[in-house]
């Protein structure tokens, strides 16, 4: 082989190894750039919604000891109940419309404590008037009236249909005279949305403990799902079943 | 990025009348795909409380994870769906793709096989149907698949029409892409 040719093939092989290095060191620096991104985008996200958390907001004084529900005063039973339930919610209103006469006469005999954590989780259903959110802290100021077990059955029978732009303020405030909230204080605290705060913390809380939807039922801290090998054809089966259970 | 098969282009053996229209797939599917990533991240982004109760809804991780992938996702979206919009990183954006609609693809089928009534939340919303409301499930898969395929189409042939990639490197970032071969 001639020294020319020679030198061509080793100039070539040069070129070869050169270009190899550079396509990997552009696939190295995609990867980490790329992979960085992501990171980067992903961080922000969780930053931004651990910083959305509401730090300061107003408490109803029948508030629950984690701040995340309020008791149904009066109601000390040894089963506890909770019920998380959104006012815009068609299911809700079922449920509660299926288990009011049992849970009446639980209150009467003392059966169960009764917990309620109006989540705000359907405004979309309401936009731009987000109901959800506004009965959401008017139960915060029917539970300052003492009120707020007959304030729901009021809002529930009044409930408007989704996509509807929900219920202005005056037919909440008038929900509330129905149930026997007729202190001006209960207007006014609905008109400034003074637990606006506090809907937010009791929905982040209702997140942050893993749940999806509404209505969604505790006895005891054990989530009420229905049950068909215990005969339950549905979650109100189940609840009285639960709660029944409980001696 | 950890793709093991050769996806060299073949260059020289295409007709150039053929690489064209590839190359107008590649730039439709490309656009397709950024604009399927602003929408779905755009609509989560502004309720990330929702987009948590979405994930919290698949059953299928604690608490603390759920509110981590729920709450970066919308932002790790819109961030693929810029890229792409770009044209910028355009092979590792589409393996990208992939990745996360795979991830969606089987947390659907697993949803579906576990009889949940649950809302995907693919483009906001998610979380438990109301009674009365019936999952789709078939047609969200489909739909999933179906930005899969273009987002494979986009790996094997990441050279596009408009875009960053192109003007700044002289051609898609990515193994075997450089042109001195």
């Amino acid at each position: 082989m001639s020294r020319r040719v020679e030198q061509k093939t080793a100039a070539r092989v040069v070129r070869e190894q050169i270009a190899k290095e550079d396509r990997r060191r552009r696939v190295m620096w995609t990867a980490i750039g790329v992979t960085l991104a992501v990171l980067v985008a992903g961080a922000i996200g969780y930053g931004v919604w651990q910083a959305q958390q509401p730090t300061q907001f107003n408490v109803p004084a029948t508030a629950t000891e984690k701040q995340d529900g309020m008791v149904i005063p009066g109601t000390t039973g040894k089963a506890k109940v909770e019920i998380y339930l959104d006012y815009q919610c068609p299911a809700c209103k079922q449920v509660e419309d299926a288990i009011t006469p049992t849970v009446d006469q639980w209150i009467k005999e003392n059966k169960i404590t009764l917990v309620y954590h109006p989540v705000a989780i359907l405004d979309q259903f309401s936009a731009p008037n987000q109901y959800s959110t506004r009965t959401s802290s008017a139960a915060g100021c029917a539970a300052d009236g003492g009120k707020l077990y007959e304030f729901s059955k009021q809002l529930f029978a009044r409930q408007p249909a989704e996509n509807t732009g929900g219920l202005p303020d005056d037919d909440i405030i008038a929900a509330g005279g129905d149930a026997g909230l007729i202190d001006p204080a209960f207007a006014r605290c609905v008109r400034d949305g003074t637990y606006k705060g506090w809907a937010k913390k009791l929905t982040d809380d209702f997140t942050k403990r893993g749940l999806k939807g509404t209505p969604t039922l505790f006895v005891n801290d054990v989530e009420v799902v229905a049950d068909k090998g215990k005969g339950d054809t549905s979650v109100v089966d189940a609840l009285k079943r639960m709660v029944t259970d409980v001696k | 990025m950890g793709v093991g098969i050769d996806m060299s282009e073949p260059r020289t053996a295409a007709p150039g009348r053929r690489r064209h229209v590839t190359k107008v797939i590649s730039t439709l599917a490309r656009l397709g795909l950024a604009g399927v990533w602003l929408v779905a991240g755009g609509s989560k982004v502004a309720d990330l409380g929702s987009s948590v109760r979405a994930v919290n809804a698949y059953e299928l991780l604690p608490n603390g994870a759920a509110q981590i992938v729920g709450s970066a996702l919308p932002f790790v979206e819109i961030m693929v769906g810029l890229l792409l919009l770009a044209g910028l990183f355009t092979r590792a954006a589409a393996i990208l793709s992939a990745g996360l609609l795979v991830m969606f693809i089987f947390g659907i089928a697993t949803a579906w096989a576990r009889g949940l009534q649950i809302d995907c939340g693919c483009f906001g919303g998610g979380g438990a149907l109301a009674a009365g409301e019936s999952p789709t499930y078939f047609w969200e898969t489909l739909r999933d698949i179906g930005f899969l395929a273009g987002a494979g189409f986009l790996i094997l042939r990441p050279h596009t029409w408009l875009s960053l990639d192109g003007v700044l490197l002289g051609g898609p970032s990515g193994p075997e892409t450089s042109k001195g071969q």
